[in-house]
């Protein structure tokens, strides 16, 4: 197939070079599965095959794109498309800065992330998996919800500029299972995230909801009061939170635009908790990495905060185009955050619960709908959802009703940060809108934050 | 084409089967184009085409879709083998409540195809309304057009038969300006609707643009040099920019009845709606009566039959403050029926759909709209009220996983003190909780304050969905809310 795929674009390549066009093509392919569980049923199971190619014309400072989904023997729409963009480009209003048009120095070829047992995994497989990770915990009561989403994602390009290719070929599932208490509306949840089918742990995931299904069944729920909470953040929480920084954060060309808590003097500035060092890094195959960008840069390891100093802004090509900046290397779909542990000897709920304690904590798994208040202190809003714990100094354990946070990532990755625990997840960052494009946030399994608002608690569940 | 789909449609039923439905998608086009700070950063359009095939067996549903239709044998029956395979775990067999089998085509309104505009004419509008956004205090301008058009054949093995040819537009300017403090503040105006209008390029009027875009400009530099939002509780009123997204998030998705039954609750949650509630619950105030209108002619919420081969209808949701409605499709009214051991549902409200071929459909809103009141113009509800602030433009929006409670931030906020509009404030949010929120309506805007907005982003399911959708609202004012925290 890989040849096929580099065949086509090799021969759309000539055609563009033959009509003496400058053209970037981009060829994307998925293979998705995707069983959603409703009510402790198979909701819906659903695949989808799908090829597309993104065309990108330049015509010295204009620039147009144009994509079409599409399959292989499907060669004369391709150059149609080819055709359309040219002319779209042609027409178009040039741009005040010059784009870049990658160069592709040599061709690459990552097929590191690709296991076809993954990719391929059956039906009967996946049923499987979720029939264990649920076993003997589903009734009348408790229900079962979730995904299990697999598939392949390959990804191809070339342009006119030279006759080299870039190839990348990964697997990925991403698991999600809840079981929610069908009068009483809690719900608590266990995920999962794999590169390789080895990867896929039913059993944890049966662990983490059996412990968590004991407390929200045994345990008393209460509505919290507001004010101020020391707060455990699980992995899905903390892996929210970075990859909005991926937004309001770091991000060069939003910096540019007004749209971030950090600016340029702050470059070598401490700005976060010297315990946060977070870092883009493709060398760790769980997130799912690109090693080269899509403009064939090298990536290496980048540094993003060092012990809380801000290390500089990442640079996709056209931004850095645009504001006369370095590219970073950033011209991806997707990055391979990694935010580092600390020294908490902690890396179960388990172990969480019994800690001993000097006062409560607010453990939070997850937050709900993220949104930004106000980029440019770094303020989102958030509620708490599936398995918060309340734990009591006194060792005992309470069911809180959900919570809102409205709080700046500065307070939250500041000097209010208490500990990482020293054991790292990956936690799958993936959304089916559009492409499939899987990722990864690679986080503490748990960081305590003192002291954070707790701006409005439900009266229930 | 469609005798193929037809011929495989009977043999997959003749195979076990106990529906089997295709949507085909000769074309959809999309063509979206960015003008940010003079710069045509985005200048892309897309085509794709391709076949969706959804079946129904021993209760379970199975789907498959493909962009390749040389084998499209293969494709009916892997979506057949997913039923299969979905079959093995099933708690509620899923039902399909009765339909007529139509043979029936929709196009929506549309005078100019906005695909047969000259790409030079719509990028000399976005140059002109970029510079008319170039004013002094703005630190970033944008300004953009989106159109779909979408060709779309359904048949099932009911015998529908229906055809479908979509065309929205939508289009937007904004600007962002920085505070003394280096905050960033936006303004933002979207193409809404008015009147009887229709849905195509004709429906992007220059004149109206400018006269937006002067505005914001105006407000923003207001904004800029504006106190902050005090802490405190009054009366909001709510101008359409965001009175619209209250009622998409606190209306709109609580009351899908998918989420209602749990289908969503391993992603975009539940809602704190019961079966029991309909029909008795008050949900507002009894100012407060909203419905799921599909036959609005002009929003991208009206498109003639569903994905379940159901007319669009215009149902009832809240009436005069009372659950009456919901947002539904074939398959969840059956099971609320079902699971409520009473009809509360007469039938699908035809809100069954796919954001593509590649998709399954599942309950989208179509045009969640309030009602006009009786309380006269934004003028005639501000001259009645003590102590307030007039919220307008969505900033952020954040809702709790059962819709129970809300967050919002808007661009800019008037403070009013008895009868006037004293001064603006930046940074102001408000929140609440859903059913105390809306029993707190107190003013209903009347008809002259009524327009449709369009939400063309709204996100829902898994693989993820993005629909366009509209939202008729009026001015509306609600009693003793917090602000500014």
């Amino acid at each position: 197939m890989k040849d096929r795929i580099v065949h086509t674009l090799q021969e759309l390549r000539r055609y563009a070079l033959s009509k003496d066009c400058e053209v970037a093509l981009s060829y994307h392919e998925e293979d998705s599965y995707l069983i959603r569980f409703a009510n402790s049923a198979i909701s819906l199971n659903t695949n989808e095959h799908l090829i597309r190619l993104e065309i990108t014309a330049y015509a010295d400072k204009r620039r147009a794109s144009y994509a079409l989904i599409t399959n292989l023997d499907e060669i004369d729409e391709m150059k149609r498309g080819i055709d359309t963009a040219v002319d779209m480009a042609a027409h178009t209003q040039p741009l005040a800065y010059q784009p870049t048009i990658p160069l592709f120095s040599e061709t690459f070829i990552d097929e590191d992330g690709y296991d076809p047992d993954l990719a391929q995994i059956s039906n009967t497989r996946r049923l499987e998996y979720f029939n264990q990770a649920v076993r003997g915990l589903e009734n009348d009561q408790i229900r079962l919800s979730g995904i299990f989403s697999s598939g392949a994602n390959t990804l191809a390009m070339i342009n006119t500029r030279s006759e080299h290719f870039q190839y990348f070929k990964t697997s990925d599932a991403q698991v999600t299972a809840v079981l929610s208490h069908e009068r009483l509306k809690w719900e608590v949840s266990a995920e999962g995230s794999a590169q390789n089918v080895s990867e896929l742990e039913p059993a944890r995931l049966r662990s983490e909801l059996r412990f968590l299904l004991e407390r929200y069944q045994n345990d008393a729920a209460q509505q919290l009061p507001l004010g101020k909470y020391d707060i455990v953040f699980g992995p899905a929480a903390t892996a929210d939170m970075i990859s909005f920084m991926n937004w309001i954060g770091f991000n060069g060309g939003l910096m540019k635009r007004g749209f971030s808590f950090l600016s340029e003097e702050q470059v070598g500035e401490k700005v976060f908790s010297a315990k946060f060092t977070l870092l883009d890094d493709p060398d760790r195959p769980e997130t799912f990495p690109f090693k080269r960008d899509f403009t064939g840069m090298e990536r290496r390891p980048f540094p993003l905060f060092q012990r809380g100093v801000f290390q500089g802004f990442v640079w996709s090509q056209d931004d850095a185009d645009e504001f006369s900046a370095p590219p970073s290397g950033h011209t991806v779909s997707h990055k391979s955050l990694v935010l580092q542990g600390g020294e908490a000897p902690v890396s179960a709920l388990e172990e969480l619960v019994r800690m001993p304690r000097e006062n409560d904590l607010l453990y939070i798994p997850f937050l709900h709908y993220m949104n930004i208040v106000n980029p440019s202190k770094g303020i989102i809003t958030a509620s708490s959802r599936f398995g918060a714990l309340l734990l009591k100094k006194d060792g005992t354990v309470a069911i809180p009703y959900n919570v809102r946070l409205t709080q700046s990532l500065l307070d939250i990755f500041g000097d209010r940060m208490a500990w990482l625990s020293k054991s790292c997840v990956p936690y799958n960052t993936s959304q089916s809108y559009e492409k499939r494009n899987p990722t990864a946030v690679i986080v503490p399994v748990f960081m305590r934050v003192n002291d954070l608002e707790i701006s409005h608690s439900n009266a229930s569940y | 084409m469609l005798g193929q789909i037809k011929e495989h449609l009977e043999r997959i039923k003749g195979a076990g089967a106990t529906y089997v439905d295709a949507r085909w998608y000769p074309f959809e086009q999309q063509n979206y184009l960015l003008m940010w700070n003079g710069n045509l950063k985005q200048n892309s359009s897309s085509r794709e085409s391709g076949l969706g095939i959804r079946v129904l067996y021993n209760g379970a549903w199975g789907f498959s879709a493909s962009s390749d239709l040389s084998s499209m044998g293969a494709l009916f029956d892997k979506a057949f083998d997913n039923a299969r395979l979905a079959a093995e775990r099933v708690t509620f067999p899923v039902r399909l409540a009765e339909k007529d089998a139509l043979q029936a085509k929709f196009t929506s309104p549309s005078n100019i195809d906005p695909f047969s505009v000259p790409l030079a004419e719509k990028v000399a509008f976005l140059r002109d309304m970029d510079e008319k956004l170039n004013q002094k205090g703005v630190f970033q301008r944008m300004s953009d057009m989106f159109f779909i058009r979408k060709h779309i054949v359904f048949a099932d093995s009911e015998g529908s038969e229906i055809e479908k040819l979509i065309t929205e537009v939508f289009a937007s300017l904004q600007v962002t300006g920085l505070d003394s403090q280096g905050e960033s503040h936006k303004r933002e105006y979207r193409l809404a609707r008015h009147g009887a209008s229709t849905r195509g390029w004709e429906s992007i009027e220059r004149q109206r643009f400018s006269e937006n875009a002067e505005r914001i400009v105006k407000e923003m530099n207001q904004v800029l040099v504006a106190d902050d939002c005090p802490k405190e509780d009054r009366s909001v009123i709510l101008l359409p920019g965001i009175m619209y997204l209250q009622t998409h998030e606190t209306i709109g998705h609580a009351l899908e009845l998918d989420r209602i039954l749990g289908y969503e609750l391993a992603y975009a949650g539940g809602s704190f709606v019961t079966l029991e509630d309909f029909g008795s619950l008050r949900y507002g105030s009894a100012k407060l009566s909203a419905r799921a209108d599909g036959s609005l002619p002009n929003s991208p919420g009206s498109f003639g039959y569903d994905d379940d081969g159901v007319a669009c209808k215009n149902t009832v949701l809240i009436d005069k403050g009372i659950l009456v409605g919901a947002i539904t499709g074939r398959q969840m009214v059956e099971e609320a029926n079902v699971k409520a051991k009473r009809t509360i549902f007469d039938g699908s409200g035809g809100c069954n759909r796919a954001a593509s071929f590649y998709r399954a459909p599942i309950e989208r809103m179509t045009n969640i709209n309030i009602d006009p009141g009786e309380d006269g113009s934004l003028e005639d509800i501000v001259r009645i009220t003590e102590k307030g602030i007039i919220l307008d433009g969505d900033r952020s929006w954040s809702i709790g996983s059962n819709r129970e409670q809300f967050h919002f931030g808007t661009e800019i906020g008037w403070l009013v003190e008895d009868g006037q509009i004293t001064r603006v404030v930046r940074n102001p949010t408000y929140k609440g909780e859903t059913l105390k929120f809306w029993n707190s309506l107190s003013k209903v805007g009347d008809e002259s304050t009524w327009e449709v907005a369009y939400v063309d982003n709204c996100g829902k399911g898994q693989p993820n969905q993005v629909m366009q959708l509209g939202h008729g609202v009026p001015v509306c004012r609600f009693d003793n809310v917090r602000i500014g925290e």
